[in-house]
């Protein structure tokens, strides 16, 4: 089980601040954004203005994810 | 000194913290809220949240940052979350150094840092809906499309 974490304009479009989906061992960024975009529709038209974090770090869509890591999906920041 | 809280920032402090008898220079950042207006609507306040910890490491990242590229003697950077009513302070940067070249810099360098890798979002509160800053989603007419 993954822990998903939704901020900002990202949890105000999925309805939602956090998520938990059960994936493979070993899948990437890249391959868990459908099956998000998928439970929460809201976020498909977001995807090119997001970045994500794994594990308290920014991550690249080829990172890999597995059970038991925490996934943050963070709109454009705008702190300050 | 690097924090997030939620109260509101007591600068004066900050400034006192930062004096030291090695350095020559105080430079200090406020960003404060500002009321913009736009078709007879107009901001009444700010709304900031943060994914922490992950938004304190990055806080300690631009300071770390500063002491490599920069001569200083003290950095110290708060935000604040939650509601900011107009005038009132969302972030404040002190940066001591022995020559005041560095101290500018310095501080300017960590508040376009902060706004590009620190994971804060702020929310625009207006008379007439919302939105989310950089993302322009929310639910005033102009914002939700």
């Amino acid at each position: 089980m993954i822990k998903v974490l939704l901020f900002g304009a990202a949890a105000d479009r999925a309805g939602t601040r956090e998520t938990e989906i059960q994936v493979d061992d070993g899948v990437t960024l890249a391959e868990l954004w459908p099956l998000l975009a998928e439970r929460h529709p809201g976020l498909a038209p977001m995807r090119h203005t997001l970045a994500f974090a794994v594990n308290g770090e920014y991550a690249r869509g080829d990172a890999g994810v597995s059970s038991g890591d925490e996934v943050a999906v963070l709109p454009p920041v705008s702190g300050g | 000194m690097f924090a997030i809280v939620d109260e509101p920032l007591d600068v004066g402090a900050m400034i006192g913290g930062a004096q030291r008898p090695d350095c020559g220079a105080i430079a200090t950042f406020v960003g404060t809220t500002r009321i913009d207006e736009a078709e007879g609507a107009s901001v009444e306040y700010l709304e900031y949240e943060a994914y922490r910890p992950m938004a304190d490491r990055k806080l300690e990242e631009i300071g770390a940052e500063i002491e490599e590229r920069w001569d200083v003697g003290h950095v110290c950077i708060v935000h604040r979350l939650g509601r900011v009513d107009p005038g009132e302070a969302s972030v404040a940067i002190v940066v001591a150094a022995p020559r005041r070249g560095a101290a500018f810099e310095a501080s300017r360098y960590a508040i376009e840092r902060i706004k590009q890798v620190v994971p804060i979002w702020k929310r625009e509160v207006w008379s007439d809906g919302y939105v989310w800053v950089g993302s322009q989603v929310g639910t005033r007419d102009k914002a939700s499309h």
